[in-house]
C-alpha cells in the first residue's frame, strides 16, 4: 500500500506538471507561430483521443473519423455563416446534429464486423466529399466555406492564445470522460467487445447497443475538436475536411501512443505532430512526408500493434507490478487461435502485446 | 429529357468504363477472397502500373501495350512477396483490420514515392490514335476507350478460364470457399493465398495500363477508384468474383446515365448510395455466396 | 496501464513542449532593421500537390525577380532575399507557412501564394498582421469579397473580366453570323469557373442561348459523359472554364466525338507549351484569354523576358510573370515609401500608395479599385497557322480572328 500511495503522489505530481507546462506554453512562446503548432497538436490530441474510444475500446478501426471531423467543421461553419447562430452555440449545436448522424452510420456500419466496418467508415469520407463539393449552393463547394471569427476585433495572436487554452480544455473534458469511461462497468463491457465479441454477447452484455452508443460519443467528440478547429482557422475547404488522410493520422497517432492506454492517442499526437512540424521545417518541398508516414504505419501495425507503451514496456518489463489490471495482454482470441491452430501461429514474440 | 442518341452514346461510354471497373474490382475480391484482406492499395498499385506504362512511353516511344510483359509478372511477384512477407505475419485475430491499416500504409508509401518521382502533375500518354473514334449503331466510341475495355474483358476472360479450367483454379477456389477444408484435402492454402494475391495484383497491372491509354494520372488519384472499387465488392458479396463483375457493370452503367441528369460528382454518389443500401438491407451482397454472411 | 507508462508519457510532453520553444527561440533572427541587413521576403508556394506545376512557375518568376533586383543594387540599397516554403497545396499549410513566417522568421515584406483557394486564408493571415498583400494568382470574385484591406492583385484584370473583349467581338458580329448557342463546361475552381461564368453572362445578355452548362471537380479525369453531353447538344460554341491537363482532357473527349464547334474558348490550357503536342496539334482556331504576351512592349518586359530565358533556359509563361508583376508592385510602393519592414506604419504606408498610384509593370501599367482589383483587361490569343497569335483587341493583334473555326 506504501508504494501505491507513493506512486500516485509522483503520478499526481507529474499530472500537475504537465498541467502546468501546457498551461505556461503560450506566454513562453517567442512568437504566436508557436502557438499554432500548438493547436494543431492540441486539436490532433482532442481527435486521436476521440477516435479512441471506438477504437480503443471496442477494437474496431475506423477510417473514417475525418468525416465526422470534417461535419463537426462544416455544421459549426454552416450554423454561424448561414443561421447566424453565436459561435459556441453552433459548436454545441454541430456537436449534436453529428452525434445524431452518427446514429444511422453506426447503425449500418456495426452490423457487420471486420472488413466491411472498415469500408463503411472509408466511404464515408469519400461520399461526404462529393456531396460537400457537389452542393456549392449551399456548402460552397470547392471554394470553401468561410467561418466567421468568433471574437471580431481580437488581435491575431491574442485569437491563437485563447483557442490554445479552448483546444486545452476540449483535451481535458475528452481525456476524463475517457477515463470515466475506462472505469465504469460500460467500459468493461466494450472491452469485453474487443477481446471477444461473440463471448461477450454470450454473458449478455448488449454488444450492438453499447457499440452504438460509444461509437455517438465518439463522433460527437470528434466533431467538437473539428468544430473548434472550423472557428479557430475559419476558412473550409472540402478536399481538406474530408480526408481520408486526415482519419489515417487519428489512427496512426492512437496507435502508436497505443490504444488501450489514456493518454496514448495524445503522446502519439505529439509525437507526429512535432514531427510534422518537424519535418515541414527542415524537409519542406516533397512528398516524401507520405512515404515516412505510410513506413511509420506499416512498422507500427507489424510489430508494435499494441503502441509503443507496451512495446516500451517489454522493455522496462521490470518496472511493472502485475495484478493492476484485469485485462490480460494476451486477448481471448489469440488464445483461442494458439489452440485451434498449432500450425499456422506464425506471430511472433515481439508482436505479441509486451508478454 | 436527353436525346436518344445521347442515352446511347452513355450506354456505350458506361459498358466500356463497367468493363475496367469489374477487372479492378475482381482483383480487390481476390484478395478478399484467399486472405478476407481488404487491399487498400490496390488502387495505388494501379496508378503505379499506369506511370511505368506512361514512362516507358515517354522514355522510349514504346506502346504502352508492350509494358504489360514487364508489368504483368512483375506485379504477380510483387502480390505473392506482399502476401508472404508482410500479410501472413499479421495476427490472424485482427488480421481484417490491420491488413487495411498495413496496405493502406503501403498506398501511402507508393504515392509519396510516385509523387516525389514525378512531381504530382497530371500526366497523360500521348498517342497517335488519342483522339481517333468510329461510329457504332449511332454512338461514336473512341478507339483508345475500347481498347482499355478489350484488355479488360480479355483479362477477365482469362481469370474465368484459369478459375475454372486448371487445376490451380480449383485450388483457389477451394481456398476461398474454405481454407481448412482445403488443407484437409492436401492444397498448401499459404501458397495458393499467395498466388492468388499475386493474380489480384496482375489485374492491378493490366488496369493501370488499360487506365493511363485515356485519362490523367496523378499520384493521389488512387482516392479516386478506391472507394467506388470497395462498394462494388460489397454490392457485389464480398468474395464473389461473377458478383463483383455484375455490380461493377451495373454500377458504371448507372454512374453513366446519371450523369446525363446530375454532375458528375453527384453522379459518383451512386456506388456510395449502392454500398449503404446493400449494408442496410442485404448485408451479405446482392451476388454473394454463404462466404459473404460471415462478415 | 501501470502509473509508469504514464509518468514516463508526460515527460516526454514535457520535454517536447520545452525543446520546441527552445528550438524556436533560438532561431528567430533579430528585429533590428539595419541599412546592411537584406530584405527579406516571406512567400509560400505550392511547390508539391495538386498546383504544383504553377506553384514552381511563380516561384521562377519570383527568383528571376529577386535576381533582377539584386543585380541592379537591390531595394532602397538593400539586397533583397526571399524566403519561400512549401504549403504542399494545402490551405492548412499556408496559413502556418504565413504565420511562421510573419511571427516567427520576422520578414519584412510577404508576396502572395498561387491559387485562389489558398489565397484567401493566406491573405487573411497578412490582413490580421497588418501586412500588404500582392499576390499573383487569386483573380476569383471572391477574393475581393472578403473586405481584405491590404490586398492587390497583380494581374491586369480578375477572372470574370479575362473574356471582355471576346464578348465584345462576339456580340457586335451581325445576329446571323454569330454563334446562337453555348456549352459551358466548368472546373469547380474560382478561378477557371470564374472565367467562363463571366462570359456566360456577358453573352446571355446579349441573347445567346446557353444549352450545356456542365460543372465538373478538379479531379475528374473521364470527360467522356461530359463531352457527349457538349456533342449532342450541338452548340456552335464550346467554352472551357478550364486549367491546364482538364482542357486538354476535354478538347481530346470532344474530338474523340467529333464535335465540330463554330467557336471554342478554354482557359489557361492553350496558352501553356506543351498543348499543341498534347491535343495532337488538332489546335486550330482555339481561343484563350491571357495576361501576359513575351511580346508586349512594356519597357520592363524586354528586361524581364531576356534576363529570365538567361536564367532559366527558356521564356516565361503567364504565371511567371505574374510572379514577377508581384515584384514590380511590391518594389515600386516600397521605393514610393522608403520602407520595408513590419513595422504597421510602414505597411501602411506601401498600402496607402498602392491604392492612389499607377504601377508600370511587364503586364502593363497596373492600378487597383478600393478593393484590390486590377483595371485592365486580358487580351485574347487564338491558334493561327499552327501559332498562338493575339487577335483581340485590335490595338494588339498579331492576326486577325478566325471564324468559324476550322475543323480539328
Amino acid at each position: 500500500m506504501r508504494r501505491g500511495s507513493d506512486t500516485r503522489l509522483i503520478h499526481l505530481g507529474a499530472l500537475l506538471a504537465a498541467a502546468a507546462i501546457a498551461l505556461s506554453f503560450p506566454s513562453m512562446a517567442p512568437s504566436p507561430y508557436e502557438i499554432t503548432v500548438g493547436i494543431a497538436i492540441l486539436n490532433y490530441a482532442v481527435l486521436s483521443t476521440s477516435w479512441n474510444f471506438v477504437g480503443g475500446f471496442t477494437g474496431y478501426i475506423s477510417l473514417g473519423h475525418g468525416a465526422f471531423a470534417g461535419l463537426g467543421a462544416y455544421g459549426t461553419g454552416l450554423l454561424v455563416a448561414r443561421a447566424g447562430l453565436p459561435p459556441f452555440a453552433a459548436l454545441f449545436t454541430a456537436a449534436a446534429l453529428v452525434a445524431l448522424i452518427a446514429v444511422p452510420v453506426g447503425y449500418a456500419a456495426l452490423r457487420v464486423r471486420g472488413a466491411s466496418f472498415v469500408i463503411v467508415s472509408i466511404a464515408l469520407v469519400l461520399i461526404l466529399l462529393l456531396v460537400f463539393q457537389s452542393w456549392a449552393s449551399f456548402t460552397g463547394g470547392s471554394r470553401g466555406l468561410v467561418v466567421p471569427r468568433p471574437f471580431p476585433g481580437m488581435l491575431r495572436a491574442e485569437h491563437h492564445r485563447t483557442f490554445y487554452f479552448l483546444f486545452l480544455a476540449l483535451l481535458a473534458v475528452t481525456l476524463s470522460a475517457w477515463w470515466v469511461i475506462d472505469r465504469s462497468r460500460f467500459g468493461m463491457g466494450l472491452k469485453a467487445i474487443r477481446e471477444d465479441e461473440d463471448k461477450a454477447q454470450s454473458l449478455g452484455i448488449p454488444t450492438y447497443s453499447y457499440k452504438l452508443v460509444v461509437f455517438v460519443v465518439s463522433a460527437a467528440f470528434t466533431a467538437l475538436a473539428g468544430g473548434l478547429y472550423a472557428l479557430w482557422f475559419g476558412d473550409l475547404d472540402p478536399v481538406f475536411q474530408f480526408s481520408v488522410l486526415g482519419g489515417a493520422y487519428m489512427v496512426l497517432m492512437a496507435l502508436l501512443g497505443g490504444v488501450r492506454h489514456l493518454y496514448g492517442p495524445l503522446l502519439g499526437a505529439v509525437a507526429v505532430g512535432y514531427a510534422l512540424e518537424y519535418a515541414k521545417v527542415e524537409y519542406g518541398d516533397t512528398p516524401l512526408h507520405l512515404v515516412v508516414a505510410g513506413l511509420l504505419l506499416g512498422v507500427v501495425v507489424m510489430f508494435m500493434p499494441d503502441g509503443v507503451i507496451p512495446a516500451a514496456t517489454a522493455l522496462i518489463g521490470r518496472f511493472r507490478r502485475s495484478g493492476e489490471t484485469s485485462i490480460r495482454e494476451v486477448t481471448a482470441a489469440e488464445l483461442r487461435e494458439r489452440r485451434e491452430q498449432p500450425n499456422r501461429t506464425e506471430v511472433k514474440d515481439g508482436e505479441r502485446s509486451g508478454t | 429529357m436527353p436525346s436518344a442518341s445521347l442515352v446511347l452514346q452513355s450506354v456505350v461510354l458506361g459498358v466500356l468504363l463497367g468493363g475496367l471497373y469489374a477487372l479492378l474490382a475482381a482483383g480487390l475480391t481476390l484478395y478478399f477472397g484467399v486472405m478476407r484482406v481488404v487491399m487498400i492499395a490496390h488502387s495505388a498499385f494501379l496508378i503505379l502500373a499506369a506511370y511505368l506504362a506512361w514512362y516507358a512511353h515517354r522514355e522510349t516511344g514504346v506502346d504502352p501495350l508492350l509494358t504489360l510483359f514487364v508489368t504483368v509478372p512483375l506485379f504477380f511477384a510483387a502480390g505473392v512477396a506482399m502476401q508472404r512477407l508482410l500479410l501472413t505475419r499479421l495476427r490472424p485475430a485482427t488480421l481484417t483490420m490491420m491488413s487495411v491499416l498495413l496496405t493502406f500504409s503501403v498506398a501511402l508509401v507508393i504515392e509519396g514515392l510516385l509523387g516525389y518521382a514525378f512531381s504530382g502533375t497530371q500526366r497523360r500518354i500521348r498517342l497517335g490514335y488519342s483522339a481517333a473514334g468510329f461510329e457504332f449503331l449511332g454512338a461514336r466510341v473512341a478507339v483508345v476507350k475500347l481498347i482499355a475495355f478489350g484488355l479488360a474483358a480479355l483479362a477477365l476472360l482469362g481469370l474465368y478460364v484459369l478459375m475454372k479450367r486448371s487445376r490451380f483454379g480449383q485450388a483457389l477456389r477451394a481456398t476461398i470457399q474454405h481454407r481448412e477444408a482445403a488443407q484437409l484435402l492436401g492444397i498448401d492454402t499459404d501458397r495458393i493465398a499467395g498466388y492468388g494475391f499475386g493474380l489480384g495484383l496482375a489485374t492491378a497491372a493490366v488496369g493501370g495500363t488499360a487506365l493511363a491509354l485515356d485519362t490523367t494520372i496523378y499520384p493521389s488519384l488512387h482516392w479516386h477508384w478506391i472507394g467506388p472499387l470497395m462498394a462494388i465488392i460489397v454490392v457485389g458479396g464480398l468474395g464473389s468474383v461473377p458478383g463483383a463483375a455484375i455490380a461493377a457493370m451495373t454500377l458504371g452503367m448507372l454512374q453513366s446515365l446519371l450523369q446525363l441528369e446530375l454532375s458528375t460528382t453527384w453522379a459518383q454518389t451512386v456506388f456510395y448510395i449502392a454500398l449503404f443500401a446493400t449494408l442496410a438491407v442485404r448485408p451479405q451482397g446482392f451476388f454473394g455466396g454463404r462466404l459473404a454472411q460471415r462478415f | 496501464m501501470t502509473r509508469t507508462h504514464r509518468l514516463h508519457g508526460r515527460i516526454v510532453v514535457s520535454t517536447l513542449a520545452l525543446a520546441l520553444t527552445a528550438s524556436a527561440c533560438g532561431s528567430g533572427p533579430g528585429s533590428q532593421d539595419s541599412s546592411d541587413d537584406p530584405i527579406v521576403i516571406g512567400v509560400s508556394l505550392p511547390l508539391t500537390g495538386d498546383f504544383s506545376e504553377p506553384g514552381k512557375g511563380v516561384e521562377r518568376g519570383y527568383k528571376a525577380w529577386a535576381k533582377i533586383v539584386n543585380d541592379e543594387g537591390g531595394l532602397l540599397g538593400r539586397k533583397v532575399e526571399l524566403k519561400i516554403l512549401d504549403d504542399q497545396s494545402n490551405a492548412d499549410r499556408v496559413v502556418s507557412d504565413y504565420e511562421q513566417l510573419i511571427g516567427r522568421d520576422e520578414v519584412d515584406l510577404v508576396f502572395g501564394p498561387f491559387s485562389t483557394r489558398l489565397v484567401v486564408p493566406s491573405a487573411r493571415v497578412a490582413e490580421e498582421y497588418g501586412m500588404l498583400f500582392v499576390e499573383p494568382a487569386g483573380a476569383a470574385p471572391e477574393v475581393f469579397e472578403q473586405g481584405f484591406e491590404n490586398l492587390f492583385y497583380a494581374a491586369p484584370a480578375v477572372a470574370d473580366d479575362h473574356y471582355n473583349h471576346l464578348a465584345e467581338y462576339i456580340l457586335a458580329m451581325p445576329e446571323s453570323e454569330r454563334p446562337r448557342t453555348v456549352a459551358y463546361a466548368a472546373m469547380d475552381d474560382p478561378f477557371a469557373q470564374g472565367t467562363a461564368y463571366g462570359l456566360k453572362e456577358k453573352l446571355e445578355k446579349g441573347g445567346i442561348r446557353t444549352v450545356v452548362d456542365e460543372v465538373y471537380p478538379p479531379n475528374t479525369t473521364d470527360f467522356g459523359n461530359i463531352a457527349a453531353k457538349i456533342a449532342d447538344s450541338g452548340a456552335d460554341m464550346v467554352v472551357g472554364g478550364t486549367q491546364y491537363q482538364d482542357g486538354v482532357n476535354l478538347i481530346v473527349a470532344l474530338q474523340q466525338l467529333d464535335y465540330q464547334p463554330k467557336m471554342a474558348a478554354f482557359s489557361t490550357a492553350p496558352t501553356e507549351p506543351e498543348f499543341a503536342k498534347a491535343i495532337g496539334n488538332k489546335t486550330e482556331g482555339i481561343l484563350a484569354p491571357t495576361g501576359y504576351t513575351q511580346k508586349a512592349d512594356h519597357p520592363s518586359n524586354k528586361e524581364f523576358v531576356e534576363k529570365y530565358t538567361e536564367q532559366f533556359g527558356k521564356a516565361p509563361e503567364e504565371d511567371e510573370a505574374n510572379a514577377y508583376t508581384t515584384g514590380q508592385v511590391v518594389a515600386a510602393a516600397v521605393e514610393a515609401a522608403k520602407c520595408a519592414s513590419q513595422d504597421p506604419d510602414c505597411q501602411g504606408k506601401l498600402v496607402e500608395w498602392l491604392r492612389g498610384n499607377t504601377v508600370q509593370t511587364v503586364v502593363g501599367p497596373l492600378k487597383w479599385d478600393g478593393k484590390g482589383r486590377p483595371q485592365s483587361a486580358h487580351m485574347i490569343q487564338q491558334w493561327v497557322d499552327g501559332e498562338i497569335q493575339i487577335v483581340l483587341p485590335e490595338a494588339q493583334q498579331e492576326a486577325d480572328p478566325v471564324y468559324p473555326k476550322p475543323k480539328w
